[in-house]
């Protein structure tokens, strides 16, 4: 993704829809089209509003698509993005029932489409391009790779990085929910290949096995660059769900100890908090 | 949403899971011979907590639990078996598929059992003939189809997170009976089984809010930094007392309802607050902070960055309130007060 990455938004004309629009636009994000069934013909913030993701593309080339549309009708909206030739697909949307998205994520990577989400703020490349809610404040361009699994978690440490006068190359909201389109680890392997990134950071938190694996790959070798980890829930008790869809321990898979333990084997320095991050990246 | 046992038990009967006769009862009944009497709390370790009796006399058993404040009990008939087993069906996260989880050793912590096996069953196929013959051969009984193609059906079928049978009673006349049941829906797919919901009288609930042992209460925005706010505090020698998440955007009105839900926790001492503000407003939070306050007095910290942080700040000071921009000065003055 870089400023010449061109985004429909699907859900345009509802309250998220606009709203963050209107902050991409001002990021410098090339957005083309909207599509938001029923409002063809219109436009939001300037950008024209087709009915169908099949209208949009008619008129307009897309590298990517956004999704704000309801959780009720969001799967509907990413099998439309991927029928449409779409390749990114990030969505926002959460509450999306998880075995609809199972089904969905199937779909779209028979097809070559990559969904990044549901329940994610989507990602950012500092000064260039800003497809998500993130908010632009927290970032400055550097060559740190961010990539977590929680929003907030994620500018917070943004933001320090910044105060301490480093910068990010791409931040990435992989998303909260049990099951999503793209993992922590695929995100760590693009960073490694990535000449912009020097340094990685691993936000994550309690439920599944995404860390472990990240851990593992590094263990093996398979990721060359610096990599750093922070995982939330320390304190989480097993089987209560925290915020998160995703963030639940059922029959003890993905504790906070296995995965402290699977990057320290592996030889990931793991932050107590996430405010020892820029000294760690630092050392 | 997690169901109770008897509501469980009763789609088990509708997928063909074969169950132990019983009835559902607030008030004492009468009952022939030696029976179970189970508390229907959604809470789990009954058992250890004396609240599932093997009782002769059902009618004073019930008298006795409800002087301790249950109001359901599901009675059953005492079914004499010699081995109990661990059956479940629940997502299998890596691979985007339901596993089916099986143990010799039923009655247990799953999370403790050294004999566990995990079968994936992708959506595409569906419970299988060879699937059956292995998890029969594997426990070492016969007449499994129904119970594992029942369990695929609910997870399927009604949206669960979790179907388990623990456990799951092989029977001295050699029957399988489901001596339990745990099931959780999935809430975002609720809104799909609203018959469901109806026949049960529950209501769709959706709640950030998991209460905690220890006496500080913790609020914040966004999962993320609500858990690595409690975990901040374990980290300082304190103990959370909760996790509440008031989400993306909060406005005045819910960030009060918060502060005093955390606040009317007899337990909680004090309350730590961490906001960072991008589509949440600190002006908004500050307000609702300010609110809340008037009803419950108990120290407050707090952590504004973000959206109106100037704004925010202020109003909490003009009320008295301690505001901070450094998180670990904060949480290491809350915990020390």
């Amino acid at each position: 993704m870089n400023k010449n990455t061109r985004v429909i938004v699907q859900g345009i004309t509802g309250r998220e829809g606009s709203f963050h629009t209107q902050q991409m636009l001002k990021y410098g994000t090339k957005i083309v089209a909207g599509v938001t069934p029923g409002k063809g013909g219109t436009e939001v913030n300037g950008v024209p509003v087709y009915d169908t993701m099949k209208d949009a593309v008619k008129e307009h080339e897309a590298d990517a698509s956004i999704i704000f549309v309801p959780a009720r009708y969001a799967v509907d909206a990413i099998y439309e993005a991927v029928d449409s030739g779409i390749k990114l697909i990030v969505t926002i949307t959460e509450h999306i029932p998880v075995l609809d998205m199972a089904r969905a994520i199937k779909y779209a990577r028979a097809r070559g489409s990559r969904i990044i989400g549901p329940n994610c703020p989507g990602l950012i490349v500092p000064e260039e391009s800003l497809v998500g809610i993130l908010p632009a404040r927290a970032f400055k361009k550097g060559n740190v790779g961010i990539v977590s699994r929680s929003g907030t978690l994620t500018y917070e440490v943004s933001e320090l990085l910044k105060n301490s006068g480093m910068g990010q190359s791409t931040v990435i909201g992989v998303g909260g929910d049990p099951i999503i389109g793209t993992s922590l680890l695929e995100i760590v392997r693009m960073f490694d290949q990535d000449p912009e990134t020097d340094k990685i950071i691993v936000i994550g938190e309690i439920g599944g096995t995404m860390e472990e694996r990240v851990a593992e790959a590094y263990k093996k070798g398979e990721i060359k660059k610096k990599v750093i980890a922070y995982i939330a829930g320390m304190t989480a008790p097993r089987e209560k769900r925290m915020g998160h869809a995703g963030a639940v321990v059922y029959m003890g898979m993905g504790t906070f100890e296995s995965k402290i333990k699977a990057f320290k084997e592996a030889g990931i320095p793991v932050a107590n908090t996430p405010y020892d991050i820029p000294k760690l990246l630092l050392s | 949403m997690k169901l109770y046992e008897y509501e469980g038990k009763s789609l088990f009967r509708r997928v063909g899971i074969p169950v132990p006769n019983g009835v559902v009862t607030s008030e004492p009944i009468k009952w022939e011979g030696k029976a179970v009497v189970k508390s229907q709390l959604l809470e789990g370790a009954r058992g250890k907590r004396g609240l599932v009796r093997v009782t002769e006399d059902v009618y004073n058993t019930i008298l006795e639990l409800k002087k301790m404040g249950i109001e359901k009990f599901l009675v059953e008939e005492f079914v004499p078996h010699e081995k109990e087993f661990y059956i479940s069906v629940l997502l299998d996260r890596e691979t985007a598929e339901p596993m089916l989880v099986l143990s010799r050793e039923g009655g247990i912590d799953v999370e403790q059992a050294k004999d566990v096996k995990r079968m994936i069953i992708p959506l595409e196929r569906g419970v299988r003939s060879y699937d059956i013959i292995e998890a029969e051969k594997y426990l070492g009984v016969k007449g499994l189809a129904p119970i594992i193609q029942g369990l695929y059906k609910l997870f399927v079928d009604y949206d669960a997170e979790l179907v388990e049978i623990n456990p799951l009673a092989y029977t001295n006349d050699g029957r399988l009976l489901a001596l339990d049941s745990k099931v959780i829906l999935e809430d975002n797919a609720l809104y799909r089984h609203e018959d469901l919901l109806k026949e049960l009288g529950r209501q769709e609930v959706r709640d950030s809010y998991v209460e905690l042992e220890g006496d500080i209460g913790i609020i914040g925005n966004g999962a993320g930094l609500t858990m690595a706010t409690m975990d901040l505090v374990k980290l300082n020698g304190g103990n959370p007392a909760d996790f509440l998440d008031v989400g993306g955007g909060a406005s005045r009105d819910h960030v009060r309802e918060s502060v005093l839900k955390v606040g009317r926790n007899p337990r909680v001492k004090k309350i730590v607050v961490n906001i960072y503000g991008g589509i949440t407003r600190c002006d908004e939070v500050a307000l609702g902070i300010v609110d809340a306050l008037k009803e419950i007095k108990k120290p407050i910290f707090v952590r504004l960055l973000g959206t109106n942080e100037e704004l925010g700040k202020k109003i909490l000071r003009e009320n008295g309130v301690n505001v901070y921009d450094d998180v670990l000065k904060m949480i290491g003055d809350a915990v020390r007060s």
